[in-house]
């Protein structure tokens, strides 16, 4: 068992605590677009936006835009940051197109929106899990000296998303291994492909904290303490609760 | 439907707690509910009852799961990623029955 969960009440399998440690080491190392400071920085705003008396007034208003103000931050990251971290952690129901366009058009360039949103994801994945067994949140990680490697794929283009992504016929040889071979990819695989390691950083996660790719259809046997109808069951409740359809 | 099983998945969406057909089905969706709200004693209370009726394996992979998905509507809002559309034809019938097009992000403005 990782040093996350050494004190954990109840036993955490060995290959998901080694991957909840592996992703939370990752928010401390210097990243495709913020250096390791900033990405701590991130991490640390996802958790304070829920004290934010603004996100609280919008999550009970029928339209977030109807109540105006300035996010209760820690006063680290540009005002552009901290409003796509507090919206995405605590209003992911009233995200929408045009709300992206004005954070784009405000200066914050969609590469690091990108990284902003998965370091959210990670965060909020983590300390969702720790909640749920009962543990207490894990100490933010210490950041790491290192700059940005400001890697874009040349192969990124418009597809479905607001942001542009990358086809699997698209991508070059420093994009290897971020799509699963062997099964059709997802929407939710391409969503972040503008900044491969995210991706690379985020299915990691996913495969222990959910299952591996190759493991959702196949029904011939259980590879969790739950069954494959007991987690999707899960899973679409947790998404209904969230208003999110995909 | 999976493994060509049918399910009541009026669940999903808070109709009823019995999604029948999943074993504990009420147990696991009160669970997601507690995990995510905010009230201590019906999460420990939540945690206890899933973790005795089927094991403590169990509230550990419930609770990574609820975390996870709980993430992943995050990554799928802030991108506005449509559903595929495999899915999309697959899943029209149940997400019309479960009134769950509302929640499409690309209707938001």
């Amino acid at each position: 068992m990782s040093e996350l969960y050494a004190s954990a009440p109840i036993w955490i399998r060995d290959d998901l605590a080694a991957a909840r440690a592996r992703a939370w080491s990752r928010i401390g190392r210097p990243g495709t677009w913020w250096d390791g400071g900033q990405r701590v920085a991130i991490a640390a705003e996802t958790r304070h936006a829920l004290s934010c008396a603004l996100c609280r007034g919008r999550e009970a208003a029928l339209s977030p835009t109807a109540i105006e103000g300035k996010h209760d931050s820690l006063g680290v990251l540009p005002e552009s940051v901290v409003e796509v971290i507090h919206r995405v952690r605590t209003d992911p129901g009233h995200l929408s197109e045009r709300w992206f366009r004005s954070v784009i058009a405000a200066g914050l360039s969609e590469e690091h929106y990108i990284e902003t949103v998965s370091i959210v994801a990670h965060v909020v994945a983590i300390d969702t899990m720790a909640r749920g067994v009962g543990l207490d949140l894990p100490p933010l990680p210490q950041p790491e000296a290192g700059r940005p490697s400001r890697y874009r794929p040349p192969g990124v283009k418009p597809g479905g998303a607001w942001v542009p992504w990358l086809e699997p016929t698209d991508l070059s040889e420093n994009d290897s291994g971020v799509y699963t071979a062997g099964r059709s990819t997802a929407n939710i695989m391409k969503a972040m492909s503008l900044v491969p390691d995210e991706v690379r950083n985020f299915f990691d996660l996913v495969s222990h904290q959910y299952l591996p790719p190759l493991a959702m259809r196949d029904f011939s046997r259980e590879y969790r303490a739950i069954s494959h109808a007991q987690i999707e069951l899960l899973a679409a409740r947790v998404s209904a609760l969230n208003q999110c359809l995909y | 439907m999976i493994h060509d099983r049918s399910y009541d998945l009026n669940a999903v969406t808070g109709g009823t707690q019995d999604a029948g057909g999943v074993p504990h089905s009420g147990l696991l969706i009160s669970f997601a509910e507690a995990v995510l709200g905010e009230d201590e004693e019906e999460l420990a209370r939540a945690r206890d009852a899933l973790s005795e009726a089927i094991s403590p394996a169990s509230l550990a992979d419930a609770a990574g799961v609820v975390g996870l998905f709980n993430a992943i509507d995050r990554v799928a809002d802030a991108t506005g990623i449509p559903l595929e559309a495999e899915k999309l034809e697959a899943s029209a019938d149940f997400r019309a029955a479960l009134d769950i097009d509302r929640f499409d992000v690309g209707a938001r403005v």
